[in-house]
């Protein structure tokens, strides 16, 4: 079904090599506009590293990203911001001599790219949307994991995304908090935006996700429902053991 | 916008002014000319300090190479004012304009390197290339020999106050001008940080990838940046010049003038507006202060400055700050 309609994001063939690793093999997929797209499978099948070139920290070592039906693989990190394409990072990566509040300053700032008085009320905003909002006057070096997983959701929103790649946010939260921030995503879709989500929180991909990918060994080994992916015999075999997660 | 560091801007902004006023008040209370002459150098080195502090304080990048910039606007503006006759006056913007230059242009290699030792030895390195192509380039520089003879600042009459006359025996006059610098440099970063410029360099420093990925065009804010702080040195560079009036590869080119550098941003506080300056008048006028220990001196600077970097590694900046900040927390930032 997805597939018909216009893809907002595609990926044709996206390979990846570090060295002598093989990070992703001819990765192919697309999301549609308004979709939201579950990226799963274990650790170091190359889940991240797909987020880098589609985001563009890495460059891929084949392939070609489009956005919009436009080729964005020559583009910098910021450019891709611009058009649209804003991401979290798995790492934690907050400006830590920054204030909470001023590190969402800076994506409206730069990324969505207005510099009005008003932004002020949007950054605030932004902060109540994840729950951070007692924390705005706080230093972001002081912040326990899981409030600054949600300061790179919130960052990401700042930017007025209309595509989000959410790199493991859930981990870290308690269970109240993942269902909180899975409420904001729910919400953050109705708005319009179209998300992919790195998630092994398996209730909250499953929850959320309209369709689900699963990236083993650098390669795309399954496509389909949540519920078909939980009775997917290779996905099984890859999380080995693991089935218990999957089915979760 | 609110940063940290404006929090309390017109404190900052009125420290700066207050500062100056007192400075320019120094000559009426004493014209002795070897205290002026600290006090000269501490500005200078203030200044220069600031300079760089705008490159590794706030946009996070270590460059050891900054005397480059420092002895090209030296040797630049004593050439220019020599060889071509010009004023001084206008030699030292061209000369700051020529450093720049050669910032923009190294910059490009430079900063697409992300490690920060690797940074620091490429731009040494840089700086050596440089100071060795001048002592070798004796028929125009007249390498370790010393260019000498260079002109000080054209005297001039100004209205109310009379000559303005610049010459050795003449250091009030130099002393002002070296103050007005000090102003500019540390006033433009003031500026700098509370502008939206400052705010893409803080997070630069905090973060590259994070900041990339939220929209902050890394090549030109860190090559606006190098390119600005080598216009700053190169500048400061060419007074030095038409102060001392001779030169040499290492008085003006050296690492010494590094080391000096970031030992005087490190004692001050790195990444504070005054930090740099506090350092630089510490160092200076300390070591002078502590010539009546005689041969137990070097001895007694060296753990005072091992002391102050363990015990105060923001520097000696942050400790009023750190008092201030008690009466400030829990305060919303809007
Ligand atoms: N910068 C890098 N240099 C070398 N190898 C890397 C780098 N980034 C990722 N890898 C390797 O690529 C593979 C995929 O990593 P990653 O994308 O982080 O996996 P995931 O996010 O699915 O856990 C791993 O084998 C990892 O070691
Ligand atoms: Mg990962």
């Amino acid at each position: 079904m997805s597939m018909i309609s216009n893809p907002l994001l595609e990926t044709k063939n996206v390979g990846k090599t570090f060295g002598g690793v093989i990070a992703l093999k001819d990765v192919s997929f697309s999301v549609s506009e308004g979709e939201i797209l579950g990226l799963i499978g274990p650790n170091g099948a190359g889940k991240t590293t797909l987020f880098h070139v589609i985001a563009g920290k890495e460059q891929p070592t084949s392939g070609t990203i489009e956005f919009r039906g436009r080729g964005i693989t020559a583009l910098r990190p910021d450019q891709r911001c611009h058009l649209g394409v804003a991401r979290t990072f798995q790492i934690p990566q907050p400006f830590s001599q920054m204030t909470v509040f001023e590190n969402v300053m800076v994506a409206l700032h730069f990324g969505a790219g207005v510099h009005a008085r008003s932004l002020e009320d949007e950054a605030t905003d932004i902060l109540s949307r994840v729950g951070l909002n007692r924390w705005a006057s706080e230093e972001s070096v002081s912040l326990p994991l899981g409030a600054r997983k949600k300061l790179e959701l919130a960052r990401a929103l700042a930017t007025r995304p209309t595509l989000l790649l959410l790199d493991e946010v859930m981990g870290g939260l308690r269970p109240n908090e993942i269902t909180e921030i899975m409420e904001t995503i729910r919400q953050v879709r109705a708005s319009g935006v179209t998300i992919i989500m790195i998630e092994h929180v398996m209730r909250a991909v499953m929850g959320l996700a309209d369709r689900i990918i699963v990236l083993h060994h650098g390669e795309l080994i399954a496509e389909g429902s949540p519920a078909e992916i939980t009775r997917n015999e290779a996905v099984i075999e890859a999380y080995l053991g693991g089935s218990a997660h999957v089915s979760a | 916008m609110t940063t940290p560091e404006n929090q309390k801007p017109l404190n900052n902004l009125f420290i700066l002014i207050a500062l100056a006023v007192v400075f320019c008040l120094v000559p009426l209370v004493t014209q002795e000319a070897y205290f002026l002459h600290i006090c000269i150098l501490a500005l200078l080195f203030g200044a220069l300090a600031s300079s760089w502090n705008l490159i590794n304080g706030y946009a996070g990048i270590f460059t050891f190479g900054h005397q480059a910039f420092f002895g090209l606007g030296a040797y630049g503006s004593a050439l220019m004012s020599m060889r071509l006759g010009l004023s001084p006056w206008l030699t030292m913007w061209a000369a700051g304009l020529m450093s720049a230059a050669l910032g923009l242009v190294i910059s490009l290699p430079v900063l697409r390197i992300r490690s920060i030792p690797h940074i620091a030895i490429v731009t040494l390195a840089f700086a050596e290339i440089v100071r060795i192509v001048c002592s070798n380039l004796t028929d125009f520089t007249r390498g370790e020999l010393g260019l000498w003879g260079i002109p000080p600042f054209t005297s001039f009459l100004l209205p109310l106050v009379g000559d303005v006359t610049f010459d050795a025996a003449h250091k009030v006059a130099y002393f002002y001008v070296v103050i007005l610098l000090w102003l500019l440099i540390v006033g433009a970063t003031y500026w700098i940080l509370r502008s939206r410029f400052g705010f893409g360099l803080r997070a630069i420093r905090d973060s590259q990838i994070a900041a990339e990925s939220l929209g902050v065009h890394l090549t030109r804010y860190k090559t606006l940046v190098f390119g600005f702080s080598s216009f700053l040195a190169g500048i400061l560079g060419a007074f030095y010049a038409h102060y001392v009036l001779i030169l040499t590869p290492s008085s003006a080119l050296g690492i010494d003038i590094m080391i000096q550098i970031v030992a005087m941003t490190l004692i001050g506080g790195i990444g504070r507006l005054l930090g740099p300056t506090i350092g630089a008048f510490i160092l200076t006028l300390g070591l002078e202060w502590l010539r009546g220990f005689g041969e137990y001196r070097m001895l007694i600077y060296g753990v005072l400055l091992v002391l102050i970097v363990m015990f105060l590694p923001k520097g000696l900046a942050s400790m009023r700050l750190g008092f201030l900040r008690r009466q400030t927390t829990g305060k919303i930032p809007t």
